[in-house]
């Protein structure tokens, strides 16, 4: 799907804080303002151990959201109705670092290596044998789902097996003979049979099931900490976000680095590829948009906290919850305002008790007329209230002067550049 | 046209205008600093009250709440030569409940973990080149953040031609000036969380954080107020040294595999892009 001028894309974004919001971002930029973006959760409510660690959507029509938290509580949110579920995953411990749907059976990964299979007779717990740092399920074949993190290399497990249908194989020892460290941060499934692997020791790499254990690509990046991945835009691309908030996008056929995405000034946490833009989240409390052809910034969003996850939604949209109310609002306050001119001639016949209250109103007014008024060339607006009349004259006057000698200056210099013209 | 009759006829004016019309504020680079949308003071209620949420579950609130009395561990790079080691020193009599160590050759990351052992709750590794300090590397623990400052224009009590002996060891008052945008609010909450939160006033101790167009001074002094009570003498105790923050690292210290929440490395042309914008 390609995106085309005037749409709009719907953006769910998670914060560490625990924040959860909603932004319709415009491709039409002059559209796009503060007014899009809508909390989904109460920030006054917000505990410690609320920050979101993994989120994913439910099912397919992208209706429905799985939030994983700190406090290993597992959120269910439906775009339309709002918060419906909350499992809570207290199966061991560490953060929930993945999460996901088969039919009715919900998947959650805790970052001490277990992985738990909620169904309606049993519980069934995968230990992974070692730490996690991701856990994710295919979205084609939800049965399959893929897991890797600190020292565990990328093992795929099909649901119902006790044993994992795949184990990656690390890189043999370097020219020195040492052991390759591995550190898998984040994982994607290109195809039932392709996967591809970012990690914390800078390298990216693919793995294909068939073939055999170790990578069948491999990219270094030096010193450099990948720390999440999205499918690109082709089967062969990745997108790879980095801890020093590079955000780039790799060839898995040619086996380099292919685009640089710039603009982020911390870590980039999570990002998507989506009809020709990138869509990625950062440490530095921002929400970028890409164009993936030309690198350009196209859209950059400030959201007051560290955020965490972003997840786009394509195949479905969701309207704003406040928008229609926000349009009612409007027009009352432009009643409002027509109110306020009419009450000021009762303001006026008023007697005034001090200084401070006929301020105040002219405050207002001014508000409201500022949109109206010119911005003026002197740089400060004269405001005609001098008692003295003399003085008045004396401002006008001055004033005129200065209009003269300006005008007089413009002719000087047009004539300038015709001199210069002629020559 | 003659500037001097233009001069002129401003002073008419200004005559005229009389006394009571406020002194017009000069412009500077700082007056004039581009707008930066994470500026608390200028954003809107909702946004306020969600970064005053994040604030209070950062991981410096419990010092703000004053759950523990801060513990400070300031070590150096290896072998560190005189100023460097008396740097060291002063830092540690003027930041209360503080000690200071040499290195040992132990890597920043061990430090980092028998510091948390020991309940140290911030360390401070101050780096030398060519026998002058030049880094300054802060650590919150015990989960971070980690804030690395370029370090310059450092200068010891000996300096200034003070003593050091005029510090007392009464907790000083902090004050920390200027951090304005969400980035420097976190950097001062940092600088401040070094020091006790109840400053003993009979000491008239005062340090200070200022921060000017991202380069944060510090300074130290003794006050005392005239006897109209008006007015505060003051008398610098040294030392001064001057803060450039280059990073601001979630966790503690791990340059290579950490996640940045700034860092200016690599792309400093992107981000310097005029010279009124400042980040914090």
């Amino acid at each position: 799907m390609l995106i085309t001028e005037d749409k709009d894309i719907d953006i769910f974004v998670a914060s560490k804080i625990g924040s959860f919001k909603h932004i319709k971002y415009h491709t039409d930029s002059t559209k796009n303002s503060k007014k899009c973006i809508e909390n989904l959760v109460e920030i006054k409510s917000l505990q410690k151990d609320d920050s979101i660690t993994s989120m994913v959507w439910g099912n397919e029509d992208q209706t429905e959201i799985l939030i994983g938290k700190k406090n290993q509580q597992v959120q269910v949110y439906n775009t339309l109705q709002g918060f419906t579920k909350t499992y809570t995953a207290d199966f061991g411990t560490g953060d929930i670092v993945g999460l996901g749907k088969h039919k009715r059976r919900l998947l959650a990964a805790l970052s001490s290596g277990t992985v738990q299979i909620w169904s309606k007779k049993e519980n069934v717990v995968v230990n992974t044998g070692g730490k996690l740092d991701r856990m994710k399920v295919y979205e084609q074949d939800t049965t399959l789902f893929a897991t890797g993190g600190e020292e565990n290399e990328l093992k795929v497990w099909r649901i119902g097996e006790p044993a994992p249908i795949f184990t990656a194989k690390n890189l043999p020892h370097d020219w020195l003979q040492l052991r390759r460290p591995v550190w898998v941060s984040d994982l994607t499934f290109l195809a039932p049979e392709l996967l591809a692997v970012c990690s914390r020791h800078g390298y990216v790499r693919l793995y294909d099931t068939r073939a055999q254990r170790r990578p069948v690509c491999n990219v270094e990046f030096e010193s450099m900490a990948a720390t999440c991945m999205a499918p690109g835009f082709d089967d062969h691309h990745v997108l790879v976000g980095f801890g020093r908030g590079q955000l780039q996008q790799v060839d898995l056929r040619n086996g380099k680095p292919d685009k640089g995405y710039k603009g982020a000034v911390g870590a980039v946490t999570s990002v998507v590829g989506v009809g020709g833009r990138v869509v990625s989240v950062s440490l530095d409390r921002h929400l970028r948009v890409h164009k993936a052809n030309t690198k350009e910034l196209v859209y950059k969003q400030y959201l007051t906290s560290k955020l965490t996850g972003v997840l786009v939604q394509t195949a479905t949209s969701t309207p704003l919850k406040r928008g229609d109310t926000e349009i009612k609002e409007e027009d009352q306050v432009e009643e409002v305002e027509v109110k306020e001119e009419d009450m000021d001639d009762i303001f006026d016949n008023m007697e005034t008790v001090g200084e401070t209250p006929r301020k105040k109103r002219a405050e207002g007014t001014e508000a409201t007329e500022a949109k109206k008024m010119k911005p003026s060339t002197e740089g400060s607006t004269v405001e005609i209230e001098d008692p003295d009349p003399e003085e008045r004259i004396m401002k006008l006057l001055r004033s005129t002067e200065k209009q003269k000698r300006k005008i007089e200056k413009k002719k000087r210099e047009k004539k300038a550049k015709s001199v210069f013209h002629n020559a | 046209m003659a500037r001097g009759k233009d001069k002129k006829k401003r002073k008419l004016e200004k005559k005229q205008e009389g006394d009571d019309v406020p002194k017009k504020v000069p412009h500077t680079l700082e007056s004039l600093r581009e707008k930066d949308e994470t500026m608390l003071a200028n954003a809107e209620a909702e946004e306020q009250e969600e970064a005053q949420k994040d604030m209070e579950l950062d991981e410096m609130s419990s010092y703000f709440e004053k759950s523990y009395e801060p513990k400070v561990l300031i070590t150096y790079s290896d072998n560190p030569h005189s100023k460097t080691r008396i740097f060291g020193k002063e830092l540690s009599r003027i930041i209360p409940n503080a000690l200071s160590r040499y290195r040992q050759r132990s890597s920043v990351k061990r430090i980092v973990q028998s510091a948390i052992r020991e309940q140290v709750t911030d360390v401070i590794i101050v780096n030398e080149n060519q026998k002058q300090p030049n880094g300054f590397l802060l650590i919150h623990l015990p989960k971070g953040p980690t804030a690395h400052f370029r370090l310059s224009s450092c200068k010891i009590t000996k300096e200034l031609k003070k003593d050091h002996k005029e510090i007392t060891a009464h907790r000083p008052e902090v004050i920390l000036n200027n951090f304005s945008t969400r980035l420097g609010l976190t950097v001062g909450r940092m600088l401040g969380a070094l020091f006790h939160y109840e400053p003993e006033f009979r000491g008239r101790r005062a340090v200070t954080f200022h921060n000017q167009r991202d380069y944060i001074f510090f300074r130290h002094h003794r006050y005392e107020f005239t006897p109209d009570g008006k007015r505060a003498k003051l008398r610098e105790l040294g030392p001064r040294f001057t803060l450039k923050l280059i990073s601001l690292q979630q966790g503690t210290f791990d340059s290579k595999r950490g996640d940045y929440e700034w860092i200016i490395a690599g792309r400093r042309h992107q981000m310097e892009t005029s010279r009124r914008r400042f980040f914090l």
